[in-house]
């Protein structure tokens, strides 16, 4: 088998949600070794919002290639085990509520005391160091602190709503990624570690850059444009058959505009003076909004996608999951992977997207149930016997799922 | 093991041949310290016709979308279509580290630009290449831009009202989301470098990316209510309305997350415990998501007794997570913002000056920064043409008049 990018590296994850959980996920992907450190009592939020433990989609997605290890970080012992594997490993990433990680004797003072080379990274929605940085946040909320949801909506909406998707969560995630990976080339280069702070609200505003420079030079307080732009038409959004089914599609050229005309069976909207050239389609867009949908509204989405991407048109179906599963593209790649899981058994989940020709992404495994590597953990990794093994877990400082496992 | 290096990157030459889809991976990895070279062709990068521009004034070097995306650059023309273009692009890749590039399938390979030949050139080199749909497969040649690659990622579906249009996130998030992807991979096969002797190439396709990763969660829980007796899949419709609630103070609009009984318990708490949201039936999650349009009627005469501050901080206290919406400026002038010193100002010749977003994090040992704004079209022509790869100012006029720089 071929070296990974990250071979020997060791992750603790104490992390809860996404922005953290994914991002390690990431390093897993590159071949690093990540253990999950929870417990019972401190379960990831997204261990809770489903019938069972074990059975979270939105879990068993994120923590995906981990291994997790069931510990008691509220007894003395638990703590001295966290503090055996800080020794051993190379990241520590956070984001549990601010001040968690701190009370637990697990900030960066303490575990750098530990282990000084450690590169920690933490994580709260606000960020370190302001006056909300204990508060505790939702992606839905970061997207609202941040500027971004002012402006993430139609012009005719009576106030933006965003989405029931967590964004910014997985923009968060990835920055999280880039961080820890760089860091880790610093430490490579200099040997030395670090502590990053980082705020998933502005990694939300870092993505609307220019709305903040229209604003600062400009002094002009950026409006929402909904699917519009300023610069092609038609551009947006449009109604298909079936329910709520939708199609994306955008014109930029003269040359897609003429495609766009021809392979709709409207050739005269191409003389139309309303439409002939852009500065013409932009005045009446309303107009030809309504002409679009005219020739969207019968047709299949997919339909529509697939004639104008023939035509050279920019096309896509405005995808639910079960578009994806059965986007051919999507299935060329093998975009997504089929899993078996113990508890909730064979499900599709994303596939691993890194696509690195030398150091190949290690191929996704299921996620852990909690407490799954316990044993392993402590035997391979700190060397205890099983008996101690056995203690603790009566004590309850360990912990392990009591279902069989395969 | 101990030299002083400023950034993270530092010292790592980046070539950026990348127009505005893949600006934000170069423009993050100019931060973290690399030295990234922009390459545009004589004409510029279609980026610096992007909105907004300074006073509406449509110049070239007048694009806030192309100097928020391109600091920490240095730029220099260059025309890969020329011969002459080629050797001198060939020139650079030998004292570089990392390419990047947009271009789309097979573009690089016909110019005998391709990986292969890259790696013959310099095998420490590694290659990042962006498409919009893969190099291979049914979609390969279809075309994408911001719009269609976000309504493909999963997000637009459930993003804005229902019954109306499906909603464009601001900014570039799929090809933002790719971007990130690529650094995560760039950095990647730098680190592992010294222990493979090589470096590598790396392929994103900006569906996939967006697909897999702006909204992972909706295929495995769509694949899991397919199971008889399976929990029942989270509408994939717009529901941000009804499921985070958004609701009227004093001074703009705030979001609510009670998703448990005891955060809703708290926001009625904070609200001063009403008679009218102590009904039972209230406390029921599902119910609540039902008759959003009734509470929304209700709330407002409650939410509206207080500031966005006032209720977001007493939120806290009782345990219920509230988010005030900011607008732009109000979110540059808040108190985290300003607290951790997150606007950055940055000087450009053209535009003078402005506050920037800055990096989203804080280093203790090497801070990512705005090292320097977005350079002008062929601004470091001289440094990188005649410092470096010894050419003379006049062979520069030579080659900008061949068209070639």
């Amino acid at each position: 088998m071929a070296r990974t990018a990250l071979q020997g590296i060791i992750a603790l994850d104490f992390g809860t949600g996404v922005a953290v959980p994914d991002g390690i996920r990431l390093l897993a992907e590159l071949g690093a070794k990540v253990i999950k450190i929870e417990s019972s009592k401190n379960l990831d939020f997204v261990r809770t919002i489903a019938a069972e433990k074990n059975s979270s989609a939105g879990f068993n997605e994120t923590n995906r290639n981990k291994l997790s290890i069931g510990l008691d970080l509220q007894t003395a012992k638990g703590k001295d085990l966290l503090k055996k594997l800080i020794k051993i490993a190379d990241v520590f990433a956070e984001n549990q509520r601010g001040g968690v990680a701190k009370n637990l004797g697990f900030d960066y003072e303490s575990v750098r005391k530990i282990k000084p080379d450690i590169i920690y990274l933490s994580s709260q929605g606000f960020g370190g160091g302001g006056p909300h940085s204990d508060y505790p946040a939702y992606g839905p909320m970061l997207s609202a602190g941040s500027g971004m949801l002012s402006i993430w909506k139609h012009p005719d909406d009576p106030y933006p709503v965003g989405s029931n998707s967590p964004l910014p969560d997985h923009m968060a995630s990835k920055q999280c990624a880039i961080a820890i990976m760089a860091a880790l080339d610093y430490k490579r280069r200099t040997g030395k570690g670090q502590y990053i702070d980082m705020a998933q609200t502005e990694v939300a505003a870092s993505l609307i850059g220019e709305s903040f420079l229209d604003y600062t030079i400009n002094k002009r307080i950026p409006q929402p444009k909904g699917n519009r732009c300023s610069y092609a038409a038609p551009h947006g959004a449009y109604p298909c058959t079936g329910m709520d089914n939708w199609v994306a599609i955008s014109v930029f050229t003269d040359e897609e505009w003429h495609s766009f005309t021809k392979v709709t069976g409207h050739p005269e909207w191409a003389e139309d003076p309303r439409f002939s050239d852009l500065l013409s389609r932009i005045k009446n867009v309303d107009e030809l909004d309504k002409q679009v949908v005219e020739w969207t509204f019968p047709r299949d989405a997919w339909e529509v996608m697939e004639i104008l991407q023939k035509a050279g048109v920019p096309a896509g179906v405005v995808q639910r999951a079960p578009d994806t599963m059965k986007d051919p593209q999507i299935l060329h790649d093998k975009a997504l992977v089929e899993l078996e899981h113990p508890i909730v058994g064979k499900r599709l989940y994303p596939n691993v997207a890194l696509k690195l020709s030398a150091t190949p992404a290690v191929p996704s495994k299921p996620a852990p149930l909690l407490g799954q590597h316990t044993d392993e953990i402590c035997r391979e990794l700190l060397h205890m016997s099983d008996n101690d093994i056995k203690n603790l877990k009566k004590e309850g400082v360990l912990e392990s799922p009591d279902i069989p496992q395969k | 093991m101990t030299h002083h290096q400023e950034g993270a990157l530092t010292g790592y030459r980046i070539l950026d041949l990348t127009d505005s889809k893949g600006a934000y991976c170069t423009r993050l990895l100019g931060d973290l310290g690399a030295d990234v070279i922009k390459i545009e062709s004589p004409q510029g990068d279609p980026g610096r016709s992007i909105p907004p521009f300074l006073n509406d004034n449509p110049d070239p070097e007048k694009s806030f979308f192309f100097i928020y995306r391109n600091a920490s650059k240095r730029g220099i023309t260059l025309n890969i279509e020329t011969e002459e273009g080629r050797n001198l692009l060939k020139k650079l890749i030998k004292k570089a580290d990392v390419l990047v590039e947009n271009y789309g399938p097979d573009y690089m390979d016909s110019l005998g630009l391709g990986y292969e030949s890259l790696k013959k050139i310099n095998p420490n080199i590694v290659m990042a290449s962006f498409t919009e749909f893969g190099t291979d497969g049914p979609y390969k040649n279809y075309k994408g831009s911001n719009i269609v690659d976000f309504a493909m990622s999963g997000v637009m579906i459930t993003s804005g009202y229902p019954g109306k249009a499906p909603t464009l996130l601001p900014g570039m998030p799929a090809y933002d989301a790719a971007s990130m992807i690529a650094d995560v991979e760039i950095i990647a096969a730098l680190y592992t470098r010294p222990a493979i002797g090589s470096g590598q190439k790396i392929d994103v396709s900006v569906h996939e990316v967006a697909r897999t990763g702006l909204y992972p969660w909706s295929v495995p829980i769509y694949s899991h209510s397919l199971t008889p007796g399976g929990p029942l899949p989270w509408p994939e419709s717009r529901l941000g309305d009804s499921i985070y609630p958004v609701y009227p103070t004093k001074d703009g609009y705030i979001r609510v997350i009670a998703l448990t009984p005891q955060q809703w318990q708290a926001l009625v708490r904070t609200l001063g415990s009403p008679e009218v949201l102590l009904l039972p039936d209230w406390e029921n999650f599902i119910y609540r998501i039902g008759n959003s349009q009734d509470l929304f009627a209700i709330m407002l005469d409650f939410t509206t007794q207080f500031t966005q501050m006032e209720i977001w901080e007493k939120g806290f206290q009782e345990g219920i997570p509230i988010a005030p919406i900011y607008d732009i400026p109000t979110f540059i002038n808040s108190p985290d913002a300003s607290a951790r010193k997150f606007f950055i100002k940055v000087k450009h010749p053209v535009i003078g000056e402005g506050l920037y977003p800055g990096p989203p994090y804080k280093w203790t040992e090497t801070q990512p920064q705005i090292r320097f704004c977005a350079p002008l079209l062929g601004q470091h022509n001289e440094e990188i043409y005649c410092k470096e790869l010894g050419l003379s100012k006049d062979d520069l006029v030579i080659l900008r008049s061949a068209g070639v720089i």
